[in-house]
């Protein structure tokens, strides 16, 4: 069932260029990045829609594409299932008719088991006649995925299946297509600008910038460990910061930033240890900075690791919580314009504190929630 | 009506309806290979059959003549292998229809068959289907409405074609006379009354063929 894929392609396009090469043998792979990085052009020459311009594609032994030996596989023997951004179903044909168009070869009796068995597993069943306009958003999505899915591809290729989508029934989408991608097993490649996406659906992550690849990793790597400071960026991390070493042990590291001495957990997965002097990128993130309530005990710094104080110069109101920007009691230019960090609180918080009368705070934020970033 | 004006009307049908056919051949796969393909020459073909929509008809049954004439750059050979020329005959009528109807189908079809989403092709190539099937199968029934208005437009171009059909086919009553040229002949001897009937049919006949296009555009989109 696990598929193995070794991709290498090159193109040059007017005021782009894709240079890229990634092999996966997990079973979903998603190839994560900005808009116009490259990520849906290599799904292109994957499934033989784009030609590159110099390469190499595997996919389960079978040369698809090499320049070097001249072989291009045309898309309509590739045999690959793909699933377009906004799903391209034929809006002429009912919905039995999209599943069927794949399997024009098969004898008629094949053909007819082989739909419905394919409406029975997509839940499609009494919507044979329909046309793809009379569905809802989700049936559409399973007639896509079903029309791929009913010529048994080598691999499924997913190209944004969900960006075209308003927040609610994104979600509700995706915990359908994270469903359907497990209960076929196929190998899949998806395309996405979302990391929500990405995490859900897949075993193995691809981050693409400008036509490059910054990191491949399984995704529990990423999340612990991102490469490097423009991965984390990429992943759409915030408070980016960059300190200076005073001291640095396999399990900590010690920094100073903005006049602060934080102490942070090192990378459990790449523990490395910069020389003392040396600059260092770190993130903090902001749901996990604490506000010190002042009805308490005052704050010490025995018991509230990197303890700092500073006001909100500036919120953000986002319905269920809202963003502080933070800017500490020190000399110096911020971090960020007028502020030092963002803080992420719930709305409760927000109200029982009274921040919005209450602009002086102290904050503690644990060494665990402080991430240092590979250079 | 007069016999020969009747005549006329049964030609002009005739001519108007063949070269409706004849652009249905030759018209869609043109909108097909200028909507879809790119290749050498493309903006030249473009240019090529869009001229006689922006020249005066004359100037087009011009190059009509210097083309098929008697002496033309094709009729000459033509005429010297069959003895056979198309000059002042029917089928000069249909000729000059048809060329003169072709940018009004191809341009109509052409937009119809690009406003196709290229998704629903490219979905289909990955299912196992060629250029050729995918085109029978999915672009050309989407963009059947647009075709089917560029059709009824060149029906109607065709119907009422009268310079280019002058210069190629002439003026000739009973042989290539059709309504348009008949009621040129009408004013110019003066029988307002045959005149008005035709003219009465044509504008009846057109406004059918506008109704008919709007409907099928409406439904285009």
């Amino acid at each position: 069932m696990t598929g193995s894929l070794d991709v290498r392609v090159a193109k040059r396009l007017p005021g782009f260029d894709l240079d890229v090469d990634w092999k996966a043998s997990d079973e979903v792979v998603a190839l994560f990045g900005p808009s116009g990085a490259g990520k849906s052009l290599t799904l292109g020459c994957l499934a033989g829609l784009v030609r590159p311009d110099r390469g190499r594609i595997v996919v389960n032994g079978d040369v698809f594409f090499d320049s070097k030996g001249g072989v291009d596989v045309p898309p309509q023997r590739r045999r690959l299932g793909y699933v377009f951004q906004g799903y391209a179903l034929f809006p002429h044909l009912s919905v039995a008719a999209n599943l069927a168009y794949g399997l024009r070869d098969r004898p008629r009796e094949e053909r007819r088991r082989r739909v419905d068995e394919v409406m029975h597993r997509l839940e499609l069943g009494g919507l044979s006649e329909r046309r793809p306009r009379e569905l809802s958003g989700g049936q559409q999505q399973r007639v896509a995925l079903g029309r791929a899915l009913a010529v048994d591809p080598a691999l499924l290729l997913l190209d944004e299946p969900l960006s075209a989508l308003d927040a609610p029934l994104r979600r509700e989408l995706r915990r359908e297509l994270v469903g359907i991608v497990r209960e076929w097993g196929k190998a899949t490649v998806l395309v996405t600008h979302d990391l929500a996406e990405a995490f859900q659906l897949a075993d193995r992550v691809v981050i693409y910038e400008r036509g490059r690849i910054v990191q491949a990793a399984p995704k529990t790597e990423l999340l612990s460990a991102p490469a490097s400071e423009r991965v984390a960026r990429l992943m759409g991390v915030r408070n980016i910061l960059h300190g200076t070493v005073i001291k640095a042990a396999s399990d900590r590291i010690q920094l100073r930033w903005r006049g602060q001495v934080l102490e942070a957990v090192n990378s459990p997965s790449h523990s490395y240890l910069p020389d003392a002097g040396a600059e260092l990128a770190f993130f903090i993130r902001p749901e996990l900075a604490r506000l010190i309530r002042k009805d308490r005990e005052p704050a010490d710094a025995a018991h509230h690791m990197n303890l700092m104080s500073g006001r909100v110069v500036r919120e953000e109101d986002w319905g269920t919580t809202w963003t502080l920007y933070f800017r500490l009691d020190a000399a110096g230019e911020p971090a960020h314009g007028d502020s030092d960090l963002e803080i992420e609180v719930p709305r409760m918080v927000y109200e029982i504190l009274e921040i919005a009368r209450d602009r002086r705070w102290q904050l503690s934020i644990h060494r665990g929630s402080i991430h240092v970033l590979p250079a | 009506m007069s016999p020969e004006n009747r005549w006329a009307l049964a030609l002009s049908i005739e001519v108007a309806v063949s070269a409706t056919v004849l652009n249905a051949v030759v018209g869609i796969p043109l909108a097909y290979l200028l909507a879809r393909r790119r290749f050498w020459g493309h903006a030249a073909l473009d240019l090529l059959v869009t001229l006689p929509l922006v020249l005066p008809p004359t100037v087009t049954g011009y190059y009509l003549i210097v083309l098929l004439g008697r002496r033309g750059v094709l009729g000459a050979p033509l005429y010297d292998l069959t003895g056979w020329t198309v000059a002042f005959t029917p089928t000069a009528a249909v000729i000059a229809a048809t060329v003169m109807a072709l940018p009004l189908l191809v341009r109509t079809a052409r937009a119809a068959i690009e406003s196709v989403d290229q998704d629903l092709e490219r979905a289909s190539y990955t299912l196992g289907r060629s250029e050729w099937q995918t085109a029978l199968a999915v672009t050309l029934p989407l963009a059947r409405n647009g075709i089917l208005a560029g059709l009824v437009l060149a029906f109607a171009r065709a119907l009422g074609e009268f310079g280019a059909t002058l210069m190629l086919a002439g003026n000739i009553p009973g042989r290539t006379t059709t309504v348009p040229l008949a009621i040129y002949t009408a004013v110019q001897t003066g029988e307002r009354g045959d005149a008005f009937v035709l003219v009465g049919l044509l504008t009846g006949l057109s406004c059918l063929v506008l109704v008919a296009a709007g409907r099928l555009g409406a439904r285009a989109t």
